[in-house]
C-alpha cells in the first residue's frame, strides 16, 4: 500500500504543482485586493443595488458582508471553490484506478504482488493527501498576505471552511470513483459525476430564488456544505455526515473493484457490469 | 495436484458476455518445465493467463499456481510469479529505471538491483531515457526484466519476442532457458513456432477456448503427415507403393517420380522402396507451424 500511495503523489505532482500555483496566486490577488474593494466608497450600496435574483443565488447574507472578511472569504472563495477544484477531485478519481485500465497499464502492476485492498486504498490515500496539499497551498495564500491587510483573519478561524472543502472534494472524488468502477468508461463517469457537481451548486443557488426547491436541496451534498460560514462555527455533524458519504461511495467502489475483472483492449469486458455478486470459481469446481 | 506441478487448470471456464472464451481448458505444466502455449488471435490464451493471476476472475473450473488457488491468495501467486503481459504498456513519462524500480517496490524492494543492471546489459536496454522517447522493442525489454528480476519460481510470458529483432529474440530465449536451468518453471505463448521448437518441451494447442492438444513438439512433428519424393532411375509400376500402409500416392511423371504423403513411421515405405531402382529420395520434415496450421484446418473441417 505504501507504495501505491507513494506512486500515486509522485504521479500527481504535476496536478498539485498547477493547482497550488493557481490557488496560491488567486489567493494572493484576493487579499491584496480586500483592502482597496472594501475601501471604495459607496460599495455598500453598490452592492444593494445588484438584481436581487443575483444576490439571492450566491447568499443574500453572503453578498450583504462582502465588506467583512468572513463575507469577503466566502463569496470570492468558498462560493465556488467546490466547483473549481472539484473538477481536479473529480477527475483525477474517475481515472484512479480505471484511467490506468483503460490505457493498459493495470494488468501489470496488478501482476505484481499487491492485494487490491492495498492497491485500492494505496492510490485513494494518495489522492486524498494531494487534495490536502492542494488546500494547504489555499490555506496558506489567504493566511501568510492576510497578516498585512486589514482582513488579518487568525489561523484556526481561516482553516475550518477549508474543511467541508475538503470533505466535499472527497465526497465527489469517490462518487467519480465509485461510477467509474460501474460505468463503461473513465470518460462517462467523470462527466456524469462533474455534471451532478455543477447541476447541485446551481440548484443551491436557484433555490434561493424559488422556495420550492428547499425541500429538494436537503437531499444533495452542498446544502451541507458551509463555504465562508464555518468561518465562525464549524458544523461537526454537517462534516461528519459529509465524510461518512464518502466513506460509503469509497467502501462501496472497493467492493466493485474487488470483484472486477482487469480489463485489456479487445477482451470483450467493456460493458455495464451485472451487479450480482461474482461467484468463485475454485469453490464451485 | 502433485508437488511437481507448477500449474493446473481443470475445466477452466470464462465468457465476456456472450462471447465464450475459455471452454474448459485443462492443463498441467510440471515443475522447471518450459511449456509453450499455441494458438492465434482470440483462442483464449490471454485470457488464460490473466485467470492465473487473479486478473480476471473464471466462471468456473479450478486453478492452482505452485500449489495456490490464485482467488484465494493472489498476492502469494504474483510474489512468486514473472509476468510479461501479450500487450505491455508501460506509463510514458517514467523512465525505464524508474519503471523497474516501482515494479521493484511493489515487490516490497526485495529485487537485487545488480541482477537488473546484468539483465539491462544483456538486452542492451537503456535505463535512463523516458519510456516515451523508447522503441517498441526497448518498451518490451523492461518487461522481461521485470519479468525476470525477482528471480520467479514461476514466468507467465506471453508474447516475449514480439517486437524485437532476431539477435534479441535469440538472448531471450537463452534468458528463458537459463531461467529454467534455475529451476524456473516457464509457460509461454507464441505466435512464433520456430522459437517454441527451439526451447519447449511440451505444448498445448488451444482452439476456440479448448486445448486440443498437448505433447512434445518432437511427439506432433513424427505423428503428422510428411511427404517423401522418389525419383527412379528407370519408368517403373509404383502401383505397389500405393498399397503400403499409410502411403497415399499424391502425383507421379511417367514411372520416373512419384510424390507421396507417409502417416506415421517411414519404415514400412523404405522396406517397399528396397525392390525399387531408387536414385533419389527426398522428405520434408513438416514445420510445427504447418502442424499447428493442420489442427485448424482439421477442426474447421470437422466444424464445416
Amino acid at each position: 500500500m505504501l507504495a501505491e500511495f507513494k506512486h500515486t503523489l509522485r504521479r500527481m505532482r504535476g496536478q498539485m504543482i498547477g493547482w497550488g500555483i493557481g490557488l496560491a496566486l488567486y489567493g494572493l490577488l484576493m487579499v491584496s485586493l480586500y483592502d482597496s474593494i472594501v475601501g471604495i466608497e459607496g460599495f455598500q450600496e453598490l452592492i444593494a443595488s445588484y438584481p436581487q435574483e443575483l444576490m439571492a443565488f450566491f447568499g443574500d447574507a453572503d453578498f450583504l458582508a462582502i465588506t467583512t472578511p468572513k463575507g469577503y472569504i466566502g463569496l470570492y472563495y468558498f462560493n465556488y471553490m467546490t466547483v473549481i477544484i472539484g473538477i481536479f477531485a473529480v477527475g483525477a478519481c474517475a481515472s484512479l484506478l480505471v484511467g490506468d485500465e483503460e490505457k493498459g497499464l493495470l494488468d501489470l502492476v496488478m501482476a505484481h504482488p499487491v492485494s487490491r485492498t492495498a492497491l485500492f486504498w494505496g492510490r485513494l490515500l494518495g489522492f486524498a493527501v494531494a487534495t490536502v496539499l492542494i488546500l494547504l497551498v489555499g490555506w496558506l495564500s489567504w493566511l501568510i498576505p492576510s497578516g498585512s491587510s486589514s482582513m488579518d483573519l487568525p489561523w484556526i478561524e481561516l482553516l475550518r471552511p477549508f474543511l467541508p472543502l475538503f470533505a466535499e472534494l472527497l465526497l465527489f472524488g469517490t462518487l467519480a470513483l465509485l461510477l467509474s468502477m460501474v460505468l463503461p468508461s473513465v470518460r462517462i463517469a467523470g462527466m456524469i459525476t462533474g455534471g451532478l457537481l455543477v447541476a447541485n451548486y446551481l440548484l443551491i443557488g436557484l433555490s434561493n430564488i424559488n422556495e420550492d426547491l428547499k425541500s429538494l436541496i436537503e437531499f444533495t451534498p452542498l446544502h451541507y456544505y458551509q463555504g465562508g460560514d464555518a468561518i465562525t462555527e464549524l458544523n461537526w455533524g454537517w462534516l461528519a455526515g459529509l465524510l461518512a458519504v464518502s466513506a460509503a461511495f469509497a467502501l462501496l467502489a472497493w467492493w466493485r473493484f474487488q470483484r472486477r475483472d482487469i480489463r485489456v483492449g479487445g477482451e470483450g469486458g467493456w460493458r455495464l457490469p451485472s451487479l450480482s455478486f461474482h461467484r468463485r470459481a475454485g469453490s464451485e469446481a | 495436484m502433485s508437488e511437481e506441478t507448477a500449474l493446473m487448470t481443470q475445466g477452466l471456464t470464462k465468457s465476456y458476455g456472450k462471447v465464450r472464451a475459455l471452454r474448459g481448458v485443462d492443463l498441467e505444466v510440471q515443475r522447471g518445465e518450459i511449456f509453450g502455449y499455441l494458438g492465434p488471435n482470440g483462442a483464449g490464451k490471454t485470457t488464460t493467463i490473466r485467470c492465473l493471476l487473479d486478473l480476471i476472475r473464471p466462471n468456473g473450473g479450478t486453478v492452482r499456481v505452485l500449489g495456490i488457488d490464485p482467488q484465494t491468495d493472489p498476492v502469494a501467486v504474483r510474489a512468486r510469479t514473472g509476468y510479461l503481459p501479450g500487450e505491455l504498456q508501460l506509463d510514458p513519462n517514467m523512465s525505464a529505471e524508474g519503471a523497474l524500480r516501482y515494479f521493484n517496490a511493489l515487490r516490497g524492494n526485495k529485487v537485487d538491483w545488480g541482477f537488473v543492471r546484468q539483465l539491462a546489459q544483456r538486452l542492451d536496454l537503456p535505463l535512463k531515457p523516458a519510456i516515451k522517447n523508447l522503441s517498441h522493442g526497448n518498451k518490451q525489454k523492461i518487461g522481461i526484466v521485470q519479468a525476470l528480476m525477482h528471480r520467479p519460481q514461476l514466468l507467465l510470458l506471453d508474447e516475449p519476442t514480439l517486437g524485437l529483432d532476431p539477435l534479441m529474440q535469440h538472448e531471450v530465449l537463452r534468458l528463458i532457458t537459463e531461467a529454467k536451468e534455475d529451476g524456473t518453471t516457464v509457460f509461454f505463448s507464441s505466435h512464433i513456432m520456430s522459437e517454441v521448437e527451439a526451447v519447449t518441451e511440451r505444448v498445448a494447442i488451444i482452439r476456440k477456448g479448448v486445448v486440443v492438444e498437448v505433447a512434445e513438439p518432437a511427439s506432433l512433428i513424427n505423428r503428422a503427415l510428411r511427404r517423401a519424393h522418389v525419383r527412379f532411375r528407370q519408368p517403373v509400376d509404383t502401383g505397389p507403393l500405393a498399397n503400403v500402409p499409410g502411403v497415399t500416392v499424391l502425383s507421379q511423371d511417367d514411372g520416373t517420380s512419384v510424390l507421396l504423403q507417409v502417416e506415421g513411421e517411414m519404415d514400412g515405405l523404405i522396406k517397399a522402396l528396397a525392390a525399387f531402382p531408387v536414385s533419389d529420395f527426398e522428405t520434408e520434415r513438416p514445420s510445427l507451424e504447418e502442424i499447428f496450421l493442420a489442427y485448424y484446418e482439421a477442426s474447421d473441417e470437422e466444424a464445416s
